[in-house]
């Protein structure tokens, strides 16, 4: 493809499998090398060629952030066999719905998991955005590794590249946190929800404890006794002091603990504030208590309660976060809980019931009505309806019979059916669904990077306000200076903690993709999700998309007159074809009793048509412009062609040699809702544009009948991904809607992609968004989530960040020489845990959004 | 004497903040291992 000479191999990669996949790379390595021609992407080797003087090291990050992990060949040379991965898997009974063919080497590709060269590690003592920043930091720093990503929302950390699990966990706890490899994610689940449990009773325990001791305290000193440190009550304030520390050690020494280790490694993070703040105001207490007399009357005060109380507070706040996690990933245990735990498996003319774990690929497994199928497979007997709804959001049965395929989780809801599993245990549908909602959940728009940048300055900076604070008020602040001193400087550190600001994304977005997978919306990214919101210019293919997919034989004209002939010759070619139009035409013939042609040399042109030999005559079968091309005049056609056009069918001209044959006319049904869709897309303020490789009256019957603004007709495939450039060059955010390999360019053009999956077909890893099922209302559907959740993520972020940037003055004591007024440090924590809990509150208030079309439904019930 | 001595441990403090967490390469991202912190 290219004709450079100056390009060596330079990347390993894992992933990558089609086309669409290596436009993605060069694209995304274009600004390092200056011209995506510069780049070579071996799919068999799977490896990428660049010019010498590259950096392989941050190219290898460019791709690894692609999508496709990838590492420096000279860090992790490529001696085994080739990786698979299934960024554009796509089933082998899917034709492609475009105009193109399906390429051979995508027949029998992996059905991996497209994770291969991930490492999944569960992470505890994060928790905040700069433990995030730390982590990540870390596992970057490891050799091999080319990118990592913490999420704080469900404590895992996903490093990928190629490096022993035990280094990174190693390079994790070096930097001050614990970690253990995560062997089955899947399974880590009922763990970790069992965990949680436990961890929400030991916290709640803690937080009554210490609240207890502060509360006691407070009532005790302020009602009956003083805060204040007299002869009288040196002792009983020195055993109370000792008792404070106990329980400050017992229930809140994972903050001690935890700011030690990051301070160990030169980083600070919430820990180091309320270790910090906590500390100060318990080490001046204890020194009042101990030596008075050192200090002037008025600062002989106390505030062993805000130590305990803070700690409290806390853990209280970290609690109703830890609950408040659980619901956010609601939707990925709702997808966990539709796998069966048997499957009732034929071996060897018996039944019996198995462990799913126990299935493997070729058992035949019977399913009764009611029961829920534990594998994917392909029916052998017997005719059912199955809800596939929970994988698809089609809420209505499908009819399945003998040969259809059948997904893991769906309901078998009417009749027995015996299938042969084809994909097992993490390779079915669902596994993947799982994995993938998973990922995104994790995955971290831009803005979400951005919030992490910002706080792992801002722990050290705030310490350094709080020393300012502290120094002011002693410089110039009113009697008792060492008091208020203390006060602002522990407030400043208990009321800073980021901690709002690192859940601030990760939760709003865990919301949104689970919201989005309720809907059969799959997202991959969060950068998706984010640019999803922006979208103001929608482009859709045609067939499959705004269509059926399903061309029918509407018309057919043979210039002998003989029409028995014509579909003969034309099956003859279209059997070796998994086209839909070939599969129309098929269906026409086997009508009409013509048997097909023995046709030799089959070859398919891409976005043209077909062609082979007859009696060593050629045969072509294909559009008007590719035939013209060829010579064939088609002129005595023409009146009978402009029938079919007229009524939104595509003409298809049947040559022999270069005398034309006849015509047959194939119209594709214009899907029932495609016309409400595209009128919520108008709604939302976004221009539809269609492209198709049909002939403009065609595409103008179309576009008239749905409300589309703009069309492009005659386009070929390759064509595709150059208008979606093209738009985007004029400045629209463009999201291009397609459901075939060949419009995998064009997905990956676009700002962001949505691959149509046709039932539990799904495309899954070709586009950022993947729509489980035909209908377009799920781009509209994603589109207005992506809306909802980025509007999500912006009151999270304004919130925390207007929580810190005016409690941080308010607590240094600037509204003192105003009004008097200086805060309380347990004012500070409650301030604290209470940010957190907003901004958890708020993204769980995204669980109750509802896309128009589903309002609109409820409304008119 | 003691205004002196709060005031220079204060800014020793915050100097000593500056170094440990801005100044000082860490060992997580030291430099025998980390790749980003050197051009």
């Amino acid at each position: 493809m290219s004709e450079n000479t100056a390009l060596h191999p330079a990347l390993s990669i894992s992933g990558a499998s089609c086309q669409g996949c290596v436009s993605k790379i060069r694209g995304a390595l274009e600004p390092l090398t200056g011209s995506a021609d510069r780049v070579e992407v071996n799919l068999d080797e799977q490896t990428v060629a660049l010019p010498d003087g590259i950096d392989t090291g941050e190219a290898a990050r460019i791709v690894t952030e692609a999508g496709y992990p990838a590492s420096p060949l000279e860090a992790a040379p490529t001696s085994g066999p080739a990786l698979e991965g299934d960024h554009c898997r796509s089933d082998k009974s899917q034709p492609d719905a475009g105009t193109g063919h399906k390429p051979e080497q995508e027949k029998g590709k992996s059905q991996g998991t497209g994770d291969d060269d991930q490492i999944h590690l569960a992470v505890t003592g994060a928790t905040c955005a700069s433990c995030v920043n730390t982590i990540e930091k870390a596992l970057k720093s490891v050799d091999g590794i080319t990118g990592a990503h913490m999420n704080l929302a469900d404590n895992t950390a996903t490093a990928t590249g190629d490096a022993d699990p035990q280094v990174l966990i190693k390079a994790v706890e070096n930097a001050g946190y614990n970690a253990s490899v995560i062997e089955d994610p899947d399974a880590a689940d009922d763990l970790k929800q069992e965990e949680d449990r436990k961890r929400y009773k030991t916290l709640l325990v803690k937080m009554a404890i210490s609240l207890s001791l502060g509360l006691g305290l407070m009532i005790w000193g302020m009602g009956f006794g003083t805060m204040m440190v007299t002869e009288a009550n040196q002792m009983t304030w020195m055993a109370l002091g000792i008792l404070t520390l106990g329980v400050m050690v017992a229930t809140g020494g994972h903050f001690y603990t935890g700011a030690w280790k990051a301070f160990r490694h030169h980083n600070a993070n919430m820990d180091t504030l309320i270790a910090l703040g906590t500390g100060t105001a318990w080490v001046y207490s204890i020194v009042v208590t101990s030596i008075p007399y050192a200090l002037p009357e008025m600062a002989r005060h106390v505030y062993f309660e805000a130590s305990a109380m803070i700690i409290g507070l806390i853990n209280l706040g970290q609690a109703l976060e830890l609950r408040a996690k659980g619901k956010t990933s609601e939707a990925v245990r709702r997808l966990l809980d539709l796998r069966a735990k048997t499957a009732r498996v034929i071996r060897d003319g018996e039944e019996q019931d198995l462990p799913v774990e126990q299935v493997r690929a070729g058992d035949h497994i019977r399913v009764r009505p009611g029961e829920s199928l534990p594998v994917d497979g392909e029916i052998t007997e017997g005719k059912t309806r199955i809800d596939e709804s929970m994988l698809t959001g089609e809420p209505m049965p499908v009819s399945k019979g003998e040969g259809d395929e059948v997904s893991a989780g769906t309901l078998n809801t009417h009749g027995s059916i015996i299938y042969k599993a084809t994909r097992v245990g993490s390779e079915t549908a669902l596994a993947q669904i799982i994995r993938l909602v998973k990922k995104a959940q994790g995955s971290k728009p831009a803005i979400g990077r951005l919030a992490d940048k910002i706080s792992s300055v801002f722990v050290p900076s705030v310490m350094l306000i709080a020393v300012v604070s502290a120094l002011v008020w002693y410089n110039v602040g009113p009697e008792p200076a060492v008091v208020h001193m203390m006060v602002a400087a522990t407030t400043v550190l208990i009321i800073a903690c980021p901690c709002a600001l690192g859940l601030a994304t990760p939760m709003s977005v865990m919301v949104g993709v689970g919201k989005a997978a309720e809907y059969g919306a799959l997202i991959r990214q969060g950068d998706a999700l984010q640019t999803a919101g922006k979208l103001d210019l929608v482009i859709l293919d045609k067939t499959g998309t705004i269509t059926e997919g399903h061309p029918a034989v509407t018309r057919f004209h043979a210039t002998d007159d003989d029409t028995g002939r014509l579909l003969a010759l034309a099956a003859g070619l279209e059997q070796h074809s998994e086209h839909p139009l070939a599969e129309a035409i098929m269906a026409k013939a086997k009508e009409q009793d013509a048997s097909p042609e023995n046709i030799t040399g089959f070859e398919a042109h891409n976005g043209k048509g077909v062609k082979g030999e007859l009696n060593g005559q050629s045969l072509r079968l294909g559009n008007r412009r590719w035939l013209e091309s060829e010579g064939v005049d088609l002129a005595g056609l023409q009146t009978e062609a402009d029938v079919i056009t007229s009524e939104a069918g595509t003409p298809l001209f049947l040559a022999l040699g270069d005398k034309p044959v006849g015509v047959i006319g194939v119209a594709d049904a214009v899907k029932q809702d495609s016309q409400a869709a595209i009128r919520r897309l108008h709604d939302a303020g976004i221009r539809v544009m269609m492209v198709t490789g049909d002939v403009d009256a065609t595409a103008r019957a179309i576009a008239q009948k749905t409300g589309i603004d703009d069309y492009r007709a005659e386009v070929l495939p390759e064509d595709k991904a150059s208008i979606v450039s093209e738009m985007r060059s004029k400045g629209y955010t463009v999201a291009m809607v397609g459901d075939g390999i060949n419009d995998a360019p064009a997905l990956a053009a676009a700002d962001v992609g949505f691959a149509i999956g046709t039932g539990t077909d799904v495309a899954i890893e070709s586009a950022g968004i993947t729509l489980m099922r035909g209908s377009l209302h799920g781009v509209a559907d994603a589109i207005e989530i992506s809306r909802a959740t980025v509007r999500n993520i912006h009151q999270n972020l304004f919130g925390a960040f207007i929580y810190n940037s005016m409690g941080i003055p308010v607590a240094a004591g600037l509204l003192y020489p105003l009004w008097g007024i200086l805060m309380s440090p347990i004012l500070a924590g409650a301030a604290m845990s209470l940010s957190s809990v907003t901004v958890v509150t708020n993204a769980n208030r995204l669980r109750l959004f509802k896309t128009s079309n589903n309002a609109d439904k409820e409304g008119n019930e | 004497m003691s205004t002196l001595l709060v005031n220079a441990g204060g800014l020793t403090l915050m100097a000593a903040i500056v170094w440990w967490f801005w100044l000082s390469p860490s060992e997580a991202s030291g430099s025998n291992n980390d790749h980003s912190h050197h051009h």
